[in-house]
């Protein structure tokens, strides 16, 4: 069958082509600077090796739509496989079977990691060409173009790479198995289906914003705001995307925690898992991003900052691939032992050392740009990352510690290439103004970000600190324990949450602040409003402390949350015009949407109840306030599949649910499920009460031999705030994709836009 | 426009942020660290070491048992690499779907040095989430 092998010849063109056209564009710069000459496509003149990457490098936007289109090809062509049942290539073998509906199959295509890096790789070819097609990409110079090119075909020729090499979905088997195994029947679920793709869409979707702040920064055009060299910034040529990306990601996490909560059966949604730890890095790092963003676009400030952490962004998207591939922190004595990982974690360093130097040699405004020889120089450590992994790869030697020896050394030197140590932008405001607070949000959001990384890495950092305890300070390498250690769930419940409810303290009274405070006047934009708030969120405190919630960070997370849901909505109701702004409607829904979330967590983590209870048919049992009665219990079949044959058969249990006056609150009918090729084991599947109050979920545990059902009854207060809001978080960034004018920071202090706080406006 | 104070301040919100969130760190790091520790490692530990920890292992099929009267199941957790180790585990509590004799199994608890058992509070099974490939059979 030469269809496969075709397949994977696929991707090993594709490699090529990314890393030619990279090393074309880098010669090409490189040659430009040498010759001094602005660059023009026009190559009259020029003696030959310069003239033929120049000619070449006007090849790299093609390159992009040809690596777009390939990967469209291969992923095709697994998607065939997985339609056809082929169970030669083991991959399909590995997650389908021939009982597993059509649907099913055709999202196993990311069940496993060979598929999902596709998608990814995919995802990000397919952003990156839709990308370079839009008249906001042609609006830029054509320097910082070929600076994207050269960046994004440096990435997409990486993950190319991993796939070639290391990850290939194409593999084949030595013989067609007669059936495949099947996909986990945990994956047979909606949530699970569109949780991997909505992540991975939102990890790629950063890509591009990512590639075109490097590529403006390494042109030199950062700080260009006026006369010939401007040229539209790269915040506003990206937004779609940055805005997108944010919301699938936000999508993605949401999707995943309904996803354990419906189909995991333990009654809660989030574990602090290093996997879903890996999502939520990214997650704070590109919310901290819009942050300083608002400040960037409305007040001209930070604009270093801002490369920074876009570019941030897009190596926590990396990073959190690693971290969910390598398996550095299940297996906790191996550093990088996956597949995947020796290669990730080594363009993880290339990427980090790429941004921090063109971050640092940003010339400022008015100063001389620095010479492109030195950029395509620092460019240097991306492309020797690929040569380091293709020698590892054929020659066969231990990449990852030479590797990293090469790329941390190097990274020691970045302070002497600091070129501009009396540029400094404008002063921001005084920090309590709207500028210097969303300042802080940003910190805040940082600060969480790296709590989680410490925290899900600690196993690791501990391992590599005894490793060199004698090299330690004594203070240090005594206190270290005596085994690998980690940490659970505990420590981030105590040190995380306090964190989540500082941004409700915050919402409370953010959107009321002034950008700029004149002497003597009033820091808020509507007193009234804003004091209606604060004093609501001390009456909703005391009243919530009364009923019996005492719960410090519950507390104050609850009373701030709906305290500042109430100003929004005083913000709304007395500035109507903020209605038909696209953008202030944006971040404010999207705050609503948090603080409904931070509601959510504050009342169904803390206040949770479960109950485990075992009885026979007929009988009874208290789950708190709730009277749980077994009427039913019976035994199905799911319904049959494209080969008649039933995909699982099921028990389930009918719960009748009476309250403490025996009125009738619902019925519940949890199952217990065996799946096809999956004999061994039994699946639960939650039956749930909606309710924006109290949720009551029930979950079938088994059925003993005299016909006890043992059951889990949890009552969940609060918890469907939490999705509401969550959908909400992940919808309302659409409404800002709309560029907006930009507003000066000379433009009057009291405008109409002042009131609100857009995070996404221009 | 020149800030004067604008900065100090900025500096020294900073320096109490980063204080506050240095002291909630090392709070929870101090409080919470405990060994993530296999099977072999367990056993070689005096048990007062392990008042709260996380062990790592496989599920074996001798000894395994439903508790008769409320959900729950005692196993022998064994070493993943040296079969030869294993260690009596209690738990009480709604068992994971994907435990089964064989399974990979992480659980988090005391030692109770009189029982010679592990009693865990929690019990997990490896997420389906990890990707992991299943041993070929």
């Amino acid at each position: 069958m030469p269809l496969y092998p075709t397949a994977s010849a696929l991707l090993h063109i594709n490699f090529f082509i990314s890393f030619l056209a990279a090393l074309c564009i880098l010669a090409r710069l490189f040659f430009d600077a040498r010759q001094g000459a602005v660059p023009a496509s026009g190559k009259a003149g020029a003696p030959f090796p310069a003239s033929f990457f120049s000619a070449a490098a006007d090849w790299s936007e093609l390159a992009i739509s040809g690596t777009a289109l390939l990967t469209t090809l291969a992923s095709a062509i697994l998607l065939y496989a997985f339609v056809s049942h082929d169970f030669i290539v083991e991959y399909v073998a590995q997650y389908s079977d021939t009982t597993l509906p059509l649907f099913y199959r055709l999202t196993a295509f990311w069940a496993g990691q060979d598929g999902s890096l596709l998608f990814w790789a995919w995802s990000v070819a397919v952003g990156g060409a839709v990308f370079v097609l839009l008249p906001s990409f042609k609006a830029v110079s054509e320097r910082t173009r070929l600076w994207f090119c050269l960046i994004f075909l440096c990435i997409m020729g990486f993950f190319l790479l991993l796939l070639s090499l290391w990850s290939n979905p194409f593999k084949l088997l030595d013989f067609a198995p007669q059936n495949g195994r099947g996909l986990n029947p945990l994956l047979q679920n909606p949530g699970m289906i569109f949780h991997p793709p909505l992540l991975f869409l939102g990890y790629g979707g950063f890509v591009v914003p990512g590639c075109l702040a490097l590529a403006q920064t390494l042109s030199g055009k950062l700080f260009a705001t006026a006369g010939e060299q401007a040229e539209s910034p790269w915040d506003q040529a990206s937004r779609p995307f940055i805005l997108i990306a944010w919301a699938l990601l936000t999508a993605g996490i949401v999707l995943g925690a309904w996803w354990a909560y419906m189909e995991l059966g333990w009654g809660g949604y989030w574990a602090w898992d290093p996997v879903e730890n890996a999502s939520l890095i990214p997650w704070l790092v590109a919310s901290a991003y819009l942050h300083t963003a608002v400040i960037g676009s409305r007040r001209g400030k930070l604009q270093r900052t801002n490369v920074f952490l876009i570019s941030l962004t897009t190596i926590s998207a990396f990073f959190a691939t690693y971290l969910v591939r390598s398996g550095v922190v299940q297996s906790l004595h191996a550093f990088g032992s996956g597949t995947v990982g020796a290669p990730l974690i080594i363009f993880i360093l290339a990427f980090l050392y790429l941004s921090l130097a063109a971050v640092f040699c940003a010339p400022a405004p008015g100063q001389k740009k620095p010479p492109s020889a030195l950029a395509a120089l620092l460019c240097t450590p991306l492309l020797a990352a690929f040569a380091l992994l293709l020698a590892s790869a054929f020659l066969g030697f231990n990449a990852p510690s030479f590797a990293i020896a090469a790329f941390v050394l190097p990274l020691l030197l970045l302070p002497l290439l600091y070129r501009s140590p009396n540029a400094q932008g404008q002063p921001l405001e005084e920090i309590n103004t709207k500028e210097g607070l969303l300042l802080l949000v940003a910190w805040l959001l940082l600060a969480l970000a790296f709590i989680i990384l410490v925290a899900t890495m600690w196993p690791v950092i501990i391992d590599t600190l005894k490793a060199h305890a004698d090299a330690l300070p004594a203070f240090i390498s005594a206190r270290l324990p005596k085994n690998p250690s980690g940490l659970d769930a505990a420590f981030y419940n105590q040190t995380c949450l306090p964190l989540f409810a500082l941004f409700a303290l915050l919402l409370l009274f953010c959107p009321f602040r002034k950008w700029r405070i004149a002497e003597g006047a009033s820091g808020f934009t509507q007193p009234k409003a804003a004091f209606a708030a604060l004093g609501a969120a001390l009456l909703l405190a005391a009243g919530l402390w009364a009923l019996g919630v005492k719960n410090p960070v519950a507390l104050l997370a609850a009373a701030c949350s709906l305290a500042a849901m109430l100003g929004i909505a005083l913000l709304f109701g007395s500035n109507r015009q903020l209605f038909s702004l696209k953008s202030a409607l944006a971040a404010h829904g999207v705050h609503i949407g948090l603080l409904m979330t931070v509601l959510g967590v504050a009342f169904s983590g803390p206040y949770q109840e479960q109950h485990t209870l075992q009885l026979a048919r007929g009988q009874s049992a208290q789950a708190g306030d709730y009277q749980v009665t077994l009427n039913q219990l019976y035994e199905g079949e799911g319904p049959a599949g494209p080969d008649g044959n039933s995909n699982y058969y099921f028990l389930e249990a009918e719960l009748l649910i009476t309250d403490a006056k025996g009125g009738h609150v619902g019925t519940l009918s949890p199952q217990r499920r065996v799946y096809a090729n999956f004999e061994k084991q039994t699946y639960a599947e939650v039956a749930t009460r909606f309710s924006l109050g109290k949720e009551i979920y029930a979950t079938l545990l088994s059925l003993d031999s005299d016909g006890k059902a043992a059951l889990t009854v949890n009552v969940n207060p609060l918890v469907n705030w939490l999705w509401i809001g969550g959908t909400l978080m992940s919808l309302f960034p659409f409404l800002g994709l709309r560029r907006v004018r930009r507003v000066r920071s000379d433009a009057p202090e009291e405008s109409l836009a002042d009131s609100s706080s857009p995070a996404t406006e221009r | 426009m020149a800030k004067k104070n604008g900065k100090g301040m900025y500096a020294a919100t900073l320096g109490l942020f980063l204080l506050g969130v240095g002291y909630l760190m090392f709070v929870g790091l101090s409080e919470n660290t405990m060994p993530f520790i296999n099977v072999s490692e367990a056993l070689a530990m005096p048990a007062t070491d392990l008042k709260l920890a996380r062990l790592f292992g496989t599920v074996r099929e001798d000894g395994l048992s439903r508790m008769a009267d409320k959900p729950g199941v005692t196993f022998l957790l064994e070493d993943k690499d040296d079969a030869s180790k294993s260690l009596w585990v209690v738990y009480e509590g709604a068992v994971p779907d994907a435990f089964k004799p064989g399974a990979e199994v992480i659980v988090e608890g005391a030692l109770e040095e009189a029982a010679k058992a592990f009693r865990a509070e929690s019990l997990m099974t490896k997420c389906p989430s990890k990707y992991q490939k299943e041993n070929r059979g």
